[in-house]
């Protein structure tokens, strides 16, 4: 271990040993995943930065988002993010969730992602190279030492905002909101 | 082989417009009535395989055109080889408004997700599917999607566009 940086260990062990182990849950809605196994594997090895691909989102606290949003696959995106246990980091990849890229004037694709989810970083490119997910991740680390990477606190604190974007979306969400009904029993 | 298909359809068809558009491949414009027996023609002379059912609308003659290929699996036969393989595409005309057509699913049991998209997409009745449920799609539009009088634009500033980015 680096020993400059044991004060760090010392002073704030949560905030560290989360940031060199960002379990990931891919979300492969479009082209993006195709960067995915380069980077995950021997090539270029993502486990190099802790990162490392975990088989639910229960277990995950990095969500990325690789390609466009289509109306169908926004909900399984709601629904995954909301059981992430926190905290948790959303990054997304490509130009697409940012405004839509090529697909901005589709009928069925959802322009903002960040309307619906809050997304702490986004990663320019179509599609970026698995260098550029490195990059993004370290970022990432550093974000989260400033703790500028609060998307899952404003989530918690705008949630109403968020839950009527999604209801806009969709008449029937199918599910209770996350929070609200358990904080009216705390007060 | 290659005039065999062709000749075999123009000697039992009357009203059907046949022409080799390349070496592997005739194109045939069919009435809308005689599609079907046409299809259970083909399928009576090996053409087992239907590979896809698609459609172009054609706004300004304001007609919808349905096109069939179906192609023949060569192993059933052995007198026939895989080079020698004629697809066959059948294009037929549907009015844009009540498009109207029968199902294809008794002779071709894979037209069932074609005809369900195609009805979803451009809005065309399949008279006797037995389930033109949403399939791709998860909110109604008012005009199907894939018609070219829907303005997507509009439809982007009007549904996506009035949506309030989240502030703190």
């Amino acid at each position: 271990m680096d020993r400059s940086k044991l004060i760090k260990w010392l002073k704030e062990p949560m905030k560290m040993s989360n940031k060199y182990s960002l379990h990931v849950v891919y979300f492969c809605t479009g082209c993006g995943i195709i960067e995915i196994p380069p980077s995950i594997t021997a090539r270029w090895d993502a486990e190099r930065f802790g990162v490392k691909p975990v088989a639910t989102p229960r277990q995950a606290n990095l969500f990325l988002i690789t390609g466009y949003v289509s109306l169908k696959t926004l909900k399984p995106i709601i629904r995954t993010y909301e059981q992430m246990p926190e905290p948790k980091y959303t990054v997304s990849l490509g130009s697409c969730p940012i405004d839509g890229g090529m697909y901005w004037d589709s009928y069925n694709t959802i322009n903002h992602l960040d309307k619906y989810i809050p997304v702490d970083g986004y990663i320019a490119g179509c599609m970026p190279r698995p260098e550029a997910i490195f990059a993004g991740v370290t970022h990432l680390w550093t974000m989260i030492d400033k703790g500028m990477a609060d998307g899952y606190v404003k989530y918690r604190e705008n949630y109403e905002q968020y839950r009527s974007n999604q209801e806009e979306i969709y008449a029937d969400l199918g599910w209770p909101p996350l929070f609200g009904v358990s904080n009216q029993d705390e007060q | 082989m290659n005039n065999k298909i062709t000749e075999l359809i123009e000697s039992s068809f009357r009203d059907v417009d046949v022409e080799l558009i390349e070496e592997d491949r005739v194109r045939v414009n069919v009435k809308q009535e005689s599609l079907l027996t046409l299809l259970n023609f083909l399928k009576e002379n090996r053409y087992s395989h239907l590979a896809l059912i698609s459609c172009v609308d054609r706004i300004e003659e304001n007609f919808f055109e349905l096109i069939y290929i179906v192609s023949p699996y060569m192993q059933q036969d052995e007198s026939y080889t895989e080079r020698e393989k004629v697809n066959v595409i059948l294009k037929t005309k549907l009015p844009r408004e009540n498009a109207q057509i029968g199902t294809a699913i008794e002779i071709f049991g894979a037209a069932e997700p074609y005809e369900r998209e195609l009805h979803e997409m451009f809005g065309i009745e399949f008279i006797g599917h037995p389930r033109l449920t949403p399939l791709f799609l998860e909110r109604e539009y008012d005009i199907p999607p894939l018609r070219k009088d829907f303005d997507t634009r509009a439809y982007v500033e009007e549904k996506f566009g009035s949506i309030p980015p989240v502030e703190d």
